[in-house]
């Protein structure tokens, strides 16, 4: 089973951010980060925390402490990529990407590969991780060190689905 | 929130605005009829409906025209947000894309410009799925033009029901969002009154043509 963690704070949003990501996971639960439990932590395989909309900024009260003690093989998309960095002390800085940019990979991973165009909604950029993909020289996918814990600033649903499948794989 | 809905008259905003309603209070139609017929954005045929659509449903119409070259019909969109804005104090805009990343991107960046949510309750639907909760949901849309090979005059005219659907359902885009078809909302349960064609004209052309809707009336339900 997949959790997938609903960033959003209007019920609204979830039809854009949460639903094209639960069409991806066949066996899925969904939960609002401010009521994932542990018991749904441990009930699920891996664990995927969902983008929000560019004005909401809810998720950043949230409470991610979780992420550092998890064994499960997370992936944060955008909104789900800033906690991951902000709870492993990387920096959050204001810069806009918004609507499809070109990525490059510049490390080997298991999630992609060369260059695509890839769906930007935005408003924070990663800076100080070890980057597997830029975007204009600024990071855009990162892996937490030896664990499997995945940031993508990205939205893989729209134009990268097979960043998602491999990840469920 | 109060919230505002780019609306094309078409069978995607009429649905998205009907999504966007069990959650928020959708306080005004915002249309912008552009003059180029090539537009990536705006250009569809029986905009002008939107003036009865408006009052069908009660929901007031902020329209603007623009001339639809290609960056300068932002401006004018941007403008037509902030005229929402403006008189009916509007803190979110929806739209009714499924797919499409250009004009999507694109309204994300006036939002946000604006200060403004931005709300896409149909974005990556299932184009099948999308056509079938149109029956589900009771929103009777016409074909209003056809663009696209082999998309023919059988098309023009006709109400999007099961049958359609099928026939639909073998093309490439079945919604029609890449600018195959364009539809037109003749009533939904949002619309207090239904609209009713009196006068209309059928234009065809080698796989591309249009049902245009030259008079038409309200009428009670």
């Amino acid at each position: 089973m997949i959790l997938i963690v609903n960033m959003c704070e209007d019920e609204l949003s979830e039809m854009e951010f949460v639903r094209p990501i639960a069409m991806l996971a066949e066996d899925h639960v969904v939960v609002h980060y401010s009521q994932v439990r542990l018991a749904d932590r441990r009930a699920a395989e891996k664990i995927i925390i969902a983008g929000t909309s560019l004005k909401d900024f809810d998720y950043l009260k949230g409470k991610f402490g979780w992420l550092k003690k998890t064994k499960r093989p997370v992936l944060g998309i955008c909104a789900g990529a800033q906690v991951i960095a902000r709870e492993f002390g990387f920096v959050l800085e204001d810069f806009s990407l918004i609507g499809p940019q070109k990525v490059e990979v510049v490390e080997k991973n298991k999630l992609a590969d060369g260059s695509f165009n890839a769906y930007f909604l935005n408003t924070k950029i990663i800076t100080e991780c070890h980057p597997l993909a830029v975007c204009n020289d600024k990071p855009c996918m990162f892996r937490i060190p030896e664990k499997e814990i995945y940031g993508c600033l990205f939205h893989p649903e729209v134009m990268n689905e097979d960043i998602i499948r491999r990840f469920l794989k | 929130m109060k919230l505002g809905i780019l609306y094309s008259g078409g069978k995607d905003s009429t649905l998205a605005l009907m999504k966007s309603q069990v959650y928020h209070d959708v306080v005004c139609l915002i249309t912008v009829v552009s003059e180029n017929k090539e537009s990536f954005m705006f250009h569809t045929p029986n905009i002008d409906i939107t003036l009865l659509q408006s009052q069908a449903m009660g929901i007031p119409l902020v329209r603007v025209v623009t001339k639809g070259e290609k960056e300068l019909e932002l401006v004018d969109l941007k403008k037509a947000v902030e005229e929402a804005v403006k008189r009916y104090k509007i803190e979110g805009v929806v739209t009714g894309a499924v797919r499409s990343t250009y004009q999507a991107s694109r309204v994300q960046k006036i939002c946000h410009e604006l200060d403004l949510w931005c709300f896409n309750p149909l974005w990556l639907l299932d184009q099948i799925e999308l056509l079938y909760e149109l029956l589900e949901k009771d929103i009777h849309a016409i074909i209003s033009g056809v663009f696209a090979e082999p998309l023919d005059e059988s098309f023009l005219g006709k109400e999007i029901d099961k049958e359609m659907i099928e026939r639909l359902s073998k093309q490439q885009n079945p919604a029609g969002e890449g600018g195959e078809i364009e539809t037109t909302v003749l009533d939904a349960p949002v619309f207090k009154k239904k609209i009713v064609i009196t006068g209309s004209k059928t234009d065809y052309k080698n796989f591309a043509g249009t049902f245009a809707i030259i008079d038409a009336k309200l009428e009670d339900k």
